[in-house]
C-alpha cells in the first residue's frame, strides 16, 4: 500500500459501517432499495379530503322532518303536488292499475 | 348542489383518504427490493386489485364554485374567471386589479 493511494477501500468500509452504528444510520454499501422512501413520504389523505368546501343545503324537508311542529311551507313539494293535481284533473293523471300501456298490449 | 364533476372528483378523494395507508404499506413492498420476489408481486397484485379512484392520480383540482377542471388558480381554488369576477367584488382579501 502505497501513501498516496490512502486507506484501503475495506477499512473505509469498515469505517463506514462503524460511524453508521454511531449516528443511527443505515448502513446500506450497495445501495439496494429497502423501500424506506415510501415509508418517508406523508400521509397526504387528509389534505386531499378536504379541498372542497364542506357546504351543505339544508332542505325543508329535512327541517320539518326534525321540527313538525313548525309547519314550515315546501314551495318547490307544494308546486309539484300542485302541478299534479292539476294534471289529474286535465285527466292526464296516472293511469289505474292495469289500465296502462304494457296492459293493453298483453290483451290483444 | 355541487356540479356531477366535483361530487366525481369527491368521491375519488374519499377513496384516496381511506385507502391510502394500506397503499402505501403494499407499495413499501413493492419497493423494497430485499424481499423475496412472490411476496413484491403479491402486493403488486393487490394494489392493482384497488378500485381505481384510490390512485392519487384520480383526483383532479377543480374550480370550487363552477366545477371547471381547467385553468384553476391552485392558492384560491378557483378557475380564472371566478377569480377575476371575486377579486373585483372584493372577496379575496389582498388582492386588487393591477394598472401600469
Amino acid at each position: 500500500m502505497s501513501l498516496a493511494s490512502g486507506p484501503a477501500a475495506s477499512k473505509l468500509a469498515m469505517l463506514n459501517k462503524l460511524s453508521c452504528a454511531i449516528f443511527g444510520n443505515v448502513y446500506n454499501p450497495q445501495g439496494i432499495r429497502t423501500g424506506n422512501k415510501i415509508l418517508r413520504q406523508r400521509l397526504v389523505g387528509p389534505t386531499i379530503n378536504s379541498y372542497y368546501p364542506n357546504v351543505k343545503q339544508i332542505k325543508v324537508r329535512e327541517i320539518t322532518r326534525m321540527v313538525p311542529e313548525m309547519n314550515l311551507v315546501d314551495l318547490d313539494e307544494k308546486t309539484r303536488l300542485d302541478s299534479l293535481a292539476e294534471r289529474k284533473k286535465r285527466g292526464k293523471g296516472p293511469p289505474k292499475k292495469g289500465q296502462g300501456r304494457r296492459s293493453t298490449l298483453k290483451k290483444k | 348542489m355541487p356540479r356531477a364533476r366535483i361530487i366525481r372528483d369527491m368521491k375519488a378523494r374519499a377513496t384516496v383518504a381511506s385507502s391510502e395507508v394500506v397503499r402505501q404499506a403494499f407499495r413499501y413492498l413493492t419497493h423494497n427490493t430485499a424481499l423475496p420476489a412472490k411476496v413484491r408481486a403479491q402486493a403488486q397484485l393487490q394494489l392493482n386489485a384497488f378500485p381505481r379512484n384510490a390512485r392519487p392520480a384520480a383526483i383532479h383540482n377543480r374550480c370550487i364554485e363552477t366545477g371547471r377542471g381547467r385553468g384553476v388558480l391552485r392558492a384560491f381554488r378557483l378557475c380564472r374567471f371566478q377569480f377575476r369576477l371575486k377579486a373585483l367584488e372584493g372577496d379575496l382579501p389582498g388582492i386588487r386589479k393591477s394598472t401600469w
